[in-house]
């Protein structure tokens, strides 16, 4: 794995020289800029109003969201599906409950696809410039994956009760809300405030396509080339992403959520941290719980002020009918001999720059999760040094997550002529600022008596880094660097965006040229290849399980 | 088991444990740690909501204003636009100005949308949310293809013979030229287009490039970059970055006249022939809504600015231009057949 | 309340000085505490501790639950510093030695714990090689960990508890009992000059704790060994270690010989105390 991984990164470096020693003096110029953001009253109104924007789009997107997990979640689990246990001899066998789940497991794999960036592009030019395009396209693919959680989460719940009213012969929806709904909340919970964390930087990428916001000025901004913005800007970014992250961790750590589950993949704390049912009925009663809903209902509230969402677009005449052109215009997909040969190499090309960043990504977030530990194991021994670092780590990690990838690889585009790589490595530096602090979080939930009774019988720390921590840690790491790279193969398309290379840049020449016949294949073969990815990353990680 | 076992000590020993005795004893003249550490979870976000509500209502003026007119309800309001080539705080003062002077000239509510890149500004016309848009030659092209009835109405003096400028690093080692043929010199150079759909920055440019034998995709160093706007071009090959690129020469002429171009650094190497340029494209359902004269009253609007008059010679003077002239759609069949051949127009 | 008994037992050394034993490391207790407190928040877990082991004594430490057994345990192993008074190990106080020599002193003391704190995902003979990290460098702990070293040691101790065949399985699929032995083999190979146990037979059944017991015994006593094991089993308190020191609050309560300890003494020990319920609740 890790060879195949090698090569691919020689195969994206080795081409001709790539380095441009000419940029570094922008560069500079623009990290120096991060001393002195701009301050200028008007300028902070502005960053206010589109931090507020972003927020709004994150808020309102990860509501639909969770209603379309919800209902989609249900409607997608199996329990769902299956009928109850009775004498009633089976007319349609097995295939008759089989069919209609595995049908609705495919309608989710879809939308999710495809990067919420490219929902963004197509849902303009159904509704215009319209606040709800923002909404829907976070909305709709992150609908499609929290239902598909959702579903795992209600088959993974013990059945027994449910079969028992089933049995008794209680209607399948009530059966489900009296007995897996209540058992299954707190996970839902917590995993809507992991997509919540997701839907801020979502947003800020698709304010950069256009739908305003903190990623809109930051683009702007970027244009002529005004640092002093760009990191005013930034740093309300990172704020927004900050504050987001503290609060859905605060609420699983010292609330009765259970420790988050991203995907499918099973928790990020150690398992044995799960909570026992005594503390779950606790969680009615947190205060912390009601003053977060409370914080919920202002933010939609707020959220639905600003942006003036008005739902009655959706079925506006114009819609329709742009819909129904766009819908002319882009069927049927270009698929000639040519197109798809094309298609073939920037395939190849695209999963090269997925690669590069979800191995550079697990690596980066490896080792800033480990000085970040290193830190939290030092407020014991009064480590002054390990604590600084750990500071810094948990700064640079915020700050990776909080710039945009298509910003990241423009910025690196002065550095690196242009390509695959720069996009590539926007993407790695990124994922690296998300993965890492998944890591730091596994680390930090780890059970330290290990390595403490290490310690105490004289190892170095060193020592029982590699004996203690390293072993516990490494295979759910390379989980969740797996499961980076199934995200990475979609952002590979944000990055695109800006004229890195792979599928990503091919859709971008298309697009520019209203060439909807081929954005379709283009955007065919990128869900094809996620789909793909998709299926040898999870038989991956069960193996690793 | 044991990570939770320390959280069940500390939670253990700060509430329901604590001895009553304790706590009416020494919380009086001592803040009792804990239970202060436990609180800001639940205060903070109190307070975050607080916040919150706060700089909603602060921000909700411009919230609402915008609100209603993005959810596109309005009619009465002509929304003008334009592909932003420029720095976007030049584009805004610019059109700020404009969109009031054509106010006062037609006697409806005219506002400007900025947008970030050149494709969506040809979205939007097309979906309505733009109803007359300053496009180069390219997106003009495509903003016609796509809306029936759309058309070309006017564009500056300049724009009947416009060209485009290579510039180049003078560490480079670049000379200037005066034929096509010249360009040769630019492959193995770092080179940088404008935006992707530009007509000046990216078009012509490719066109020129293609008959001089350099095709951009494989003989620079590197892919061709996309600056995005003609300033950034500027900016990037001055600081070399880029070791050339292309920009527009109006553009070109006002920053250089400006002085706001270090000419030590970067120089103009070679003009290009002339072509077909940027205009302004109107939607046809203009007369449904603001009545049958519309098309001509805003032409009037353009054509009869006087350089004269300080207010219409600053119009004048941001559009780099003398006059504005009358166009139509034909004038740009060269450019649309430049663009089919290059794959810019899908077939 | 008990007050330990200034006269009675082996209280031999603890006439003599601090200042003299610390400059004599030879002829030094393993373990001296002198008025050794530890404070967590505003509660003293530990308070006023006076304590000397010597090589060779076998040292039970009784006391309800929240007394403070792991807390004094901590200490001797010098994973935790003292909030107040001095603690050393073989002569030397450990708030005044450099690092790379606390870590030396800290080798020569081996821990089990209850919950054993191994490492799951390892197979056990790395488990047990962790005992030697003390003494290899970390390019040999790396080393081992790819490609086993000195397997011999680790399968003689693994033999010495009886479990020698387990030596490649994962230790996370071995049965509690398994992995407890698996901890003292770990011990073991450390060769520690004083072993302690931090309640290390209260999960097992009552046959299995008999014998860790009595491995544990004859651990320490094979090499004139120091024993420190903290037990909630006042019985096997009685029959396998030769003194008993109860705990209550934090405070040293009796040391005594355990021929001395009286039935008396052990039910004050555990007494529940009414009018504070902080400590009580959890001592059945
Ligand atoms: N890390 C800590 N933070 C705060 N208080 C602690 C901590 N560790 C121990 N304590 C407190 O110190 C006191 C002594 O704890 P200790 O674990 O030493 O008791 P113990 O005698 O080992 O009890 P048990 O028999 O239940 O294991 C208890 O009141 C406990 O709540
Ligand atoms: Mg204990």
């Amino acid at each position: 794995m890790l060879a195949f991984a090698g090569s691919l990164v020689h195969a994206g470096l080795g081409s001709q020289g790539t380095l441009n020693p000419a940029g570094w003096p922008q560069l500079r110029r623009f990290l120096a800029a991060a001393a002195h953001p701009a301050t200028s009253p008007e300028f902070i109104r502005l960053t206010l109003d589109a931090t507020l924007t972003t927020l709004a789009y994150a808020v309102l997107g990860t509501a639909v969201a969770v209603g379309i997990g919800v209902v989609g979640g249900v409607a997608i689990s199996e329990s769902w599906w299956r009928r109850p246990p009775s004498g009633r001899p089976r007319r349609t066998g097995r295939a008759g409950e089989v069919g209609p789940w595995l049908a609705s497991r495919l309608v989710v794999s879809l939308p999710r696809g495809v990067h919420e960036a490219v929902w963004g592009l197509a849902l303009v030019t159904i509704l215009g410039l319209d606040p709800l395009v923002g909404v829907l396209a976070i909305g709709v693919p992150y609908g499609a994956v929290t239902a598909k959680v959702y579903a795992e989460l209600l088959d993974e719940t013990p059945t027994g009760a449910f079969e028992a009213l089933r049995t008794a012969g209680v209607g399948r929806l009530r059966a489900l809300t009296y007995t897996l709904a209540p058992l299954a909340f707190p996970d839902m919970l917590s995993y809507a405030f992991y997509r919540f964390e997701c839907a801020i930087r979502g947003a800020a990428i698709l304010g950069i396509i256009g739908a305003g916001g903190l990623g809109f000025q930051l683009a702007l901004s970027f244009q002529s080339l005004r640092y002093d913005e760009m990191w005013t800007l930034i740093y309300a970014l990172m704020a927004v992403c900050g504050l987001a992250d503290w609060w859905s961790t605060a609420l699983r750590r010292r609330s009765a959520l259970p420790p988050r589950t991203i995907a499918g993949l099973g928790d990020v704390g150690d398992s044995e941290q799960r909570l026992t049912g005594a503390t779950r009925s606790a969680l009615g009663r947190d205060r912390r719980l009601h003053a977060s809903a409370a914080v919920v209902v202002a933010l939609v509230v707020v959220s639905l002020w600003h942006l003036g969402v008005d739902v009655s677009t959706l079925w506006a005449p114009r819609a329709q009918r742009l819909a129904s052109e766009m819908a002319a215009s882009s069927f049927p997909p270009d698929l000639g001999v040519e197109e798809l040969a094309r298609l073939v190499v920037l395939s190849l090309q695209t999963l090269e720059m997925s690669v590069i960043a979800a191995v550079v990504a697990s690596l980066a977030g490896t080792a800033m999760a480990f000085v970040i530990a290193g830190g939290v194991e030092a407020e014991q021994r009064a480590g002054v040094l390990q604590r600084v670092g750990a500071g810094a780590a948990r700064g640079l990690l915020l700050v990776c997550r909080a710039v945009p990838p298509p910003v990241g690889a423009l910025l690196l585009l002065f550095v690196l002529l242009p390509g695959p790589l720069p996009g590539a490595l926007a993407l790695a530096v990124y994922n690296a600022g998300i993965l890492g602090r998944l890591m730091a979080e596994v680390v930090e939930n780890l059970d330290p008596a290990p390595a403490r009774a290490l310690r105490s019988q004289g190892a170095s720390a060193p020592q029982a880094f590699c004996y203690a921590i390293l072993p516990r840690t490494l295979p759910r790491f390379a989980a969740f660097g797996l499961y980076r790279w199934e995200v990475a193969i979609r952002e590979t398309v944000v990055v695109g965006l800006v004229g890195a290379g792979g599928l990503g840049r091919l859709l971008a020449q298309q697009l520019a040229a209203f060439d909807y016949r081929g954005a379709t294949a283009t955007l065919a073969a990128l869900v094809v290849l996620t789909v793909a990815v998709d299926m040898v990353s999870s038989s991956v990680r069960r193996a690793l399980r | 088991m044991n990570a939770t076992d320390s959280l069940d000590v500390f939670e253990a020993c700060t509430t329901p444990l604590r001895p009553r005795t304790t706590r009416a004893g020494t919380s009086a003249t001592r803040p009792s740690g804990r239970p202060l550490r436990r609180l800001p979870g639940a205060r903070m976000l109190l307070v975050l909501a607080a916040l919150l509500v706060v700089t909603g209502a602060c921000a909700s003026t411009d919230g609402a204003t915008h609100g209603e007119r993005a959810s596109g309800g309005d009619d009465q309001v002509f929304t003008i636009g334009a592909i932003p080539d420029q720095d976007p705080e030049r584009l805004q003062r610019l059109y700020g100005i404009v969109a009031d002077h054509l106010g006062e000239e037609l006697g409806v509510a005219v506002e400007y949308e900025p947008v970030t890149d050149y494709a969506a500004s040809v979205s939007l016309f097309r979906t309505g949310d733009l109803d007359m848009v300053w496009f180069g030659g390219l997106t003009g092209v495509q903003a016609r293809l796509q809306v029936d009835g759309a058309e070309a109405i006017l564009q500056r003096g300049i724009d009947e013979r416009f060209h485009s400028i290579f510039i180049a690093n003078t560490a480079a080692g670049l000379q200037p030229v005066d034929d096509v043929a010249g360009l040769s010199q630019l492959a193995g150079k770092r080179f940088t287009f404008g935006s992707e759909s530009s007509t000046s920055g990216r078009l012509m440019p490719q066109f020129f490039l293609e008959q001089a034998g350099v095709s951009p995709e494989t003989d620079f160093a590197g892919a061709a970059g996309f600056s995005g706007s003609h300033d950034k071009t500027i900016e990037l090959v001055a600081a070399g970055t880029f070791e050339a690129g292309v920009v527009n020469e109006q553009v070109w002429t006002s920053r250089t006249e400006a002085g706001e171009v270090d000419l030590d650094k970067v120089t103009a190497i070679f003009r290009t022939p002339p072509y077909h340029d940027y205009h302004w494209v109107i939607r046809p359902d203009v007369v449904e809504r603001f009545g049958d004269d519309f098309v001509t009253r805003v032409k009037a609007a353009f054509t009869e600015l006087d350089p004269r008059d300080p207010n219409d010679a600053e119009i004048l003077e941001l559009f780099g231009a003398e006059e504005f002239i009358e166009t139509d759609n034909d004038n740009y069949a060269e450019i649309e057949q430049v663009a089919r051949d290059l794959g810019l127009i899908a077939q | 309340m008990i007050r330990p008994d200034p006269g009675g037992g082996n209280r031999g050394i603890r006439n003599r000085s601090w200042r003299q034993r610390e400059s004599d490391p030879g002829t030094a207790p393993v373990f001296s505490l002198r008025g050794a407190g530890v404070r967590f928040g505003a509660t003293w877990a530990l308070e006023g501790v006076d304590l000397e082991v010597g090589a060779g004594e076998r040292v039970a430490l009784v006391g309800p639950s929240g007394a403070g057994k792991t807390t004094l345990l901590s200490l001797l192993n010098g994973s935790r510093r003292p909030t107040a008074g001095r603690v050393a190990v073989l002569g030397r106080d450990l708030a005044t030695v450099r690092p790379s020599e606390l870590r030396h002193l800290q080798r020569r003391v081996g821990t089990v714990h209850q919950q054993h704190h191994l490492v799951g995902p390892l197979r056990v003979v790395h488990n047990v090689n962790a005992g030697r990290l003390g003494e290899w460098s970390l390019l040999e702990a790396v080393r081992s960990l790819i490609s086993p070293t000195d397997v011999a040691a680790a399968e003689a101790a693994l033999a010495r508890v009886g479990i020698a065949e387990k030596l490649y399985e994962r230790t996370d699929t071995l049965s509690g009992g398994q992995q407890q032995r698996v901890a003292l083999a770990r011990v073991l190979v450390q060769r520690p000059v004083a072993i302690l146990g931090d309640e290390p037979i209260s999960s097992l059944d009552p046959a299995r704790a008999e014998e860790v017991m009595q491995l544990l015994a004859g651990l320490a006593g094979d090499a004139g060994r120091a024993l420190v094991v903290s037990l909630h089993a006042v019985e096997h308190a009685l029959r396998h270690c030769n003194r008993l020191v109860g705990l209550r609050q934090g405070r040293l309560v009796f040391d005594a010989a355990a021929a001395e300890v009286t039935p008396v003494m052990v039910e004050e020990l555990y007494r529940i105390d009414q009018s504070t319920d902080e400590h009580g609740e959890g001592a059945a």
